[in-house]
């Protein structure tokens, strides 16, 4: 089942008749769709390598005035849609601010919201509504491999890019070959903590997409908590959550580091510079919490490897601009 | 010939006013088994938080026949690959049941009512909506008491003396 029969069905009708159009006229842009972008009262909007506007009958244009506009009405029906009609069931979600389809496809929410005492409770009125689609590389992450072990060792581990570079893809794909043990001397008995839902892609708790046959995932579940929980429970020789960005989250690694197992996780710096910029991200570099350091871009297309560092020596091991391609 | 024509009209009449008061009986069943549905909605939604078709498919299974047909039209409509919404789908099914089910037209109309909300709020208020409709439910179900009560025989003894009476004027 392709990403269509998973995402077209939750989508408000008329809108979803405009993006069939779409798949059939221009196949090959459809196929690197990476996003679905809905505003009330503004133009439908896709995400294919740049951003486009979608006519009623599924055609591309920069032109406001031609392309479907979003009603508040469209995206009412599309929350209900996702929801299975049950509103009730995302209340979690709503508070969040994200829901994880069939497949492991993201939609994240934005609008009006509902706050008491300061405290978000959640989002009263959806305006905003962003699909990604969930993209499963198989291989991508091949050539990285090498430098992301040690000895049959899994060492710590951080990707870095600015966001649409393909942090989340090439994650799992590491994920799934250290569980697997593919193109390593051994394989690797992986805890996942997969916070917001989108490394596995879980729906209703069962991952969606492939993270490996030796992890152990914890959807939902805050980081710190769910670490140590895997930890305790499942003896993981390798640690594996989603993008850092809460406060604390990188106090985390530290607390990591005294277990001795392997980490390997994401955060969101544009490169090594922008790195040691950042007052919670340089702590972690100076200190050389992180043995690698894996940086990515857009500057080829999503999925650009930009190099590989070592996090003690901060020697660059690998500098060679690279598009990661799948090589399975 | 003539006798057999008044035991037809005997017959018909006395039938029609049976037929009337079973309809009275089923009417009540009927309340009273959507009001058991409707508890159990309640559980679902409340505690269990379970989506509206697995909640009606798993109600539907175990309710009594009519209430069956009209959370099972429900579902259906629910998946309907058009995308309808909950209310949507909702009146579709009291549509397709309004003419067969022995429900009146103002058990239908607090049915209509407790579509409007379906699934568009949160838990909270889901289960508002739903004690709402239970106690307008029971409010139906004691009228419907009474009024079967009252009339069950009326019209069965209604049946058997018109008859009686159409006979005796023409025969």
């Amino acid at each position: 089942m392709g990403f269509a029969e998973q995402v077209l069905p939750v989508l408000a009708p008329k809108i979803r008749l405009a993006l069939d159009q779409l798949r059939r006229i221009v196949p090959g842009k459809w196929a690197k769709l990476e996003e679905i972008r809905l505003r009330a009262e503004q133009p439908l909007q896709v995400e294919i390598g740049q951003s486009f506007l979608v006519t009623g009958a599924g055609e591309l244009t920069a032109d406001p005035e031609q392309a479907l506009k979003v009603g508040g009405a469209d995206l009412l029906r599309t929350l209900q849609l996702i929801g299975g009609n049950s509103l009730y069931t995302l209340e979690e979600e709503l508070k969040e601010g994200f829901i994880t389809l069939v497949g492991g496809h993201r939609v994240g929410l934005a609008g009006e919201c509902l706050v008491a005492r300061g405290t978000l409770l959640r989002l009263k009125r959806v305006t905003s509504l962003n699909v990604r689609i969930a993209r499963e590389l198989k291989g991508i992450g091949g050539v990285l491999l090498p430098f992301l072990a040690q000895e049959g060792r899994p060492l710590r581990t951080m990707i870095i890019s600015p966001p649409q570079a393909g942090k989340t893809t090439l994650l799992r794909d590491l994920i799934r070959s250290f569980s697997n043990g593919e193109g390593l001397s051994a394989p690797a008995k992986v805890g996942l903590v997969d916070e917001r839902g989108e490394v596995a892609g879980c729906y209703q708790g069962v991952p969606q997409l492939d993270v490996g046959i030796r992890t152990d995932v914890l959807t939902g579940c805050p980081k710190r908590e769910g670490v140590f929980l895997l930890l305790r429970s499942m003896g993981p020789q390798l640690i594996a959550t989603d993008e850092l960005g809460r406060p604390g989250d990188l106090d985390l690694i530290e607390e990591i580091l005294n277990t001795g197992v392997g980490f390997i996780t994401t955060a969101h710096a544009w490169d090594i510079k922008d790195l040691t910029r950042r007052p919670s991200l340089q702590h972690l570099w100076v200190q050389g919490l992180v043995e690698r350091v894996v940086v990515l871009s857009r500057r080829l297309g999503p999925g650009t490897l930009e190099g590989v560092w070592d996090g003690r020596t901060h020697e660059p091991l690998l500098t060679q601009v690279q598009r990661l391609e799948v090589t399975r | 010939m003539k006798m057999i024509g008044a035991l037809l009209v005997m017959t018909a009449s006395t039938f029609a006013g049976w037929i009337y008061s079973t309809l009275l009986k089923k009417r009540l069943t009927l309340l009273n088994a959507l009001i058991q549905s409707f508890q159990w909605l309640e559980t679902e939604i409340g505690y269990a938080s379970t989506p509206l078709v697995e909640a009606f498919t798993r109600i539907s299974g175990r309710t009594q026949e009519d209430v069956q047909l009209i959370f099972s039209t429900f579902v259906e409509a629910l998946q309907d690959p058009a995308g309808l919404t909950a209310d949507e789908a909702w009146q579709h099914c009291i549509k397709q049941n309004q003419e067969t089910l022995p429900l009146k037209a103002e058990d239908w109309a607090l049915l209509f009512d407790f579509g409007r909300t379906l699934g568009t709020t949160d838990r909270e208020h889901q289960v508002t909506a739903i004690r709402q409709t239970l106690e307008r439910l029971q409010l139906q179900t004691t009228g419907a008491t009474e009024e079967w009560k009252k009339n069950e025989r009326l019209y069965r003894y209604l049946g058997v003396a018109g008859g009686a009476l159409v006979v005796l004027i023409f025969y």
